[in-house]
């Protein structure tokens, strides 16, 4: 399987950390600029749609199936994006491609693991991330990148 | 969930999921920054009281990820889950100790915790100059923790002690309040 991208959103709705990997799917991109609909976008302005739409989504889904409902991924034509939110509300969201397998455990790990390990257990990183101070550190990225790679690999 | 699934998720925890750490070296540890606040606050015991409680939302806000991480519980159901959750989990796992929760107001949004047994207390004495005893909340750091622990978890609480046996009370009760479920934060509007 293959890993687009991978993003922190903290209890303030505010982005925390991001990463990208792989460009997306070619076929998303267009030569020759912006395809119809599509209109060129930077990092955060990735990031700020993609909150928006787990949020609107995760409101939703509570709506019609109860409070302890949550969604665990979904998937278009082109990728698959998969969902893990903790009770302190802090969300987890990866990008993969439409044939990955659920990836909530793997989110799950990634917060057990190596953020709550890494980041917040580190005396010195501030409580809260703004601008997403004190999880770009050098163990929780590395250890991402490799959690990441075993998962790309298997 | 029950008193008695929640005794039990936090024995298994205890039992499976924590290192342990030699009990008087926390119990040392703790008493020694309750000393030098005293020396720092000249004896200022409201000031002291004020500072541990602000240490411990501290570090409640970063306690409760790893309460998350280790139990794997999910949100609570009532304010009354909550209160087994903090005593039977919560307490057990970190100080292993599990507080009994009482005199519910009955509205179901005040509590009691009473403490037979309290590990940051071993061996202490408060001061004889006629006022910690009056003034001084030794554990006071325990209410900032679970202030701090469920204002992460969307709770807004107040958490005081009313009695403490080193005070020479026959119990060591700390009364908690909900104050408002927090809702969740908007993102800021796009300009």
């Amino acid at each position: 399987m293959t890993v687009y991208s991978f993003y922190i959103f903290d209890r303030h709705a505010e982005c925390i950390y991001k990463r990208r990997w792989l460009p997306r799917p070619a076929s998303l991109k267009s030569p020759g600029g912006p395809e119809l609909g599509q209109t060129m976008r930077t990092g955060d302005d990735d990031a700020k749609l993609v909150f928006g739409t787990v949020f609107s989504l995760r409101n939703m889904v509570r709506k019609l199936g109860g409070e302890d409902d949550n969604f665990v991924s979904y998937t278009t034509s082109q990728y698959k994006l998969h969902y893990y939110e903790t009770p302190t509300n802090i969300k987890f969201v990866m990008l993969t491609d439409i044939k990955s397998p659920s990836m909530r455990i793997a989110l799950q790990q990634i917060y057990i693991n190596l953020f709550v390990e890494y980041v917040v257990k580190n005396p010195l990183s501030p409580v809260e991330h703004p601008g997403g101070l004190g999880v770009n550190n050098e163990l929780f990225e590395e250890s991402l990148e490799q959690f990441v790679q075993t998962r790309v690999l298997a | 969930m029950s008193t008695q699934k929640a005794s039990r998720i936090g024995e298994e925890i205890w039992k499976t999921r924590i290192d342990k750490v030699n009990a008087e070296l926390v119990t040392l540890t703790y008493g020694t920054i309750v000393a030098q606040l005293c020396q720092d606050y000249d004896s200022n015991y409201q000031e002291v009281n004020k500072q541990l409680d602000k240490m411990g939302y501290n570090i409640g806000m970063r306690l409760i990820e790893d309460f998350l991480a280790k139990s794997g519980v999910g949100r609570c159901a009532n304010f009354r889950e909550t209160a087994d959750m903090i005593a039977k989990v919560g307490f057990k796992i970190f100080l292993n100790v599990a507080p009994t929760v009482t005199n519910w107001t009955s509205d179901n949004n005040q509590f009691s915790l009473i403490f037979d047994d309290n590990p940051l207390a071993d061996f202490v004495e408060l001061p004889d100059d006629g006022r910690a005893q009056d003034e001084l909340w030794f554990s006071n750091i325990l209410c900032g923790v679970l202030r701090g622990a469920l204002e992460m978890v969307q709770m807004q609480i107040e958490a005081h002690f009313v009695s403490d046996v080193l005070r020479g009370d026959d119990t060591t009760e700390m009364r908690v309040s909900l104050v408002r479920y927090i809702e969740d934060e908007m993102p800021p509007e796009d300009d």
